[in-house]
């Protein structure tokens, strides 16, 4: 203890440790957020940033995909479908020629119809084959906004004008 | 004239929203949408102004106001008042966001959620947010906080154009943009549209209504602090006399 002739205290004070304090904070906040930051991109992006693969693009690497589940993008062909007890079974379409015939387990989504382009979770049935086991059918949704009767407006009483 | 236009502010706000609401519910026809989904199309309405906002009002506001409190001329504590209140504003936003989009995912895709491209890269950001606000709960010295806070707001702002483009970059389960096309054609029918440009201006003024609210409160709250302080060493001054 330092002492003044008249008996005062004039040992330095230490100062409270808030700059550390908040700097140990401030890391621990970033630490938690790199990890919650990686752990959404390892559902999926960080192994491909693509969320699905075309009829083409999965025909043109057929060989390579073998049996491995993926996503698959294409158009359901008009006059395909055919509604089973388990699911449903239909073709869906590539550029040109190019077509996969999809069997499908579970309950389509309730938009679900011929000529809108869907995505199916699956894998081809062999390496050969064009037949695809789907688990799961999602439907993908244009970015076009159409009025179902242009030139009819709903009146907000309900009448058509 | 400022007065009067913050005056409005609220019943103007509130007047518009209800207008979206009439306008979505019952003036507005039906979608297209992929035959009889047509009524899911109503979401249009919401969840793109949410998004708007989030993305680029709200967060836009951060950034900036995040750059002004760095460069020196304009450094102030309101800049760092506006950029903290318009992030709690936004994340706000983008938790709506991504509620109206899943809501909008199940009865369209068929799931509520998928990881592709722009739905993660939209919760990277709620994540990035929530971070923003917790490194300010983190840091008790004011002017360092406002750095640091002022930094991070800029750089995880790199996000954005990520969001934006990533349905172009990449092959996702999202739709393409429908407003903010890379064409600059709005693909939404006339009457459908007009409803939807209403929305933008309803929420991008609910924005700014959250903000003023938010931001009086932060000032009331920095003032009754000052105050305590003062009096706490007014009263200490006072035992030692």
């Amino acid at each position: 203890m330092v002492e003044a002739k008249d008996g005062v205290d004039l040992t330095p004070v230490v100062p409270p440790a808030v700059a550390q304090r908040s700097r140990r904070r401030s890391i621990g906040v970033l630490v938690v957020l790199a990890l919650a930051v990686v752990a959404l991109l390892s559902q999926g992006l960080l192994k491909n940033l693509n969320y699905f693969e075309t009829v083409d693009q999965a025909l043109a690497q057929k060989s390579s995909l073998g049996t491995k589940e993926l996503r698959l993008e294409g158009v359901v062909k008009p006059g395909t479908i055919d509604r089973t007890n388990t699911g449903a079974s239909f073709v869906i379409t590539g550029s040109g020629t190019n077509h996969v015939m999809v069997n499908a387990v579970g309950s389509p989504p309730q938009l679900f119809q011929p000529n809108i382009p869907v995505v199916v979770v699956g894998h081809f049935a062999s390496k050969t084959s064009l037949l695809f086991e789907c688990t799961q059918i999602m439907v993908k949704h244009s970015a076009n906004y159409i009025a179902a009767h242009p030139n009819r407006v709903k009146a907000p009483n309900g009448s058509v004008r | 004239m400022m007065k009067i236009t913050q005056r409005l502010l609220g019943p103007v706000t509130l007047a518009l929203l209800a207008f979206t609401v009439v306008m979505g519910l019952w003036i507005t026809p039906p979608d297209t949408l992929l035959d009889g989904g047509g009524n899911y199309g109503r979401l249009l309405y919401v969840h793109p102004a949410l998004a708007w906002v989030a993305l680029y009002v709200s967060f836009g506001t951060t950034t900036i106001a995040s750059g002004l409190y760095l460069w020196r001329r304009t450094r102030s504590m309101t800049m760092d008042r506006i950029a903290s209140c318009a992030m709690e504003v936004t994340t706000l936003f983008i938790a709506l966001t991504l509620i109206t989009g899943s809501i909008w995912g199940r009865p369209t895709w068929g799931v509520w959620w998928a990881w592709d491209a722009r739905l993660t890269s939209t919760a990277i950001l709620g994540v990035l947010a929530l971070g923003y606000l917790a490194l300010r709960r983190a840091n008790d010295d004011p002017a360092d906080r406002a750095r640091r806070s002022a930094v991070y707001g800029i750089l995880i702002a790199v996000n954005i154009p990520i969001i934006h483009f990533s349905v172009v970059w990449w092959k996702t389960l999202h739709q393409q943009a429908t407003v903010l096309t890379a064409t600059g054609q709005v693909s939404v029918h006339g009457s459908l549209l007009l409803t939807l440009l209403v929305s933008f201006v309803a929420f991008t003024l609910l924005f700014a209504w959250l903000l003023r609210a938010r931001y009086r409160l932060e000032v009331s709250r920095d003032t009754a602090r000052a105050t305590q302080q003062a009096s706490a060493l007014a009263q200490r001054q006072r035992e030692g006399a």
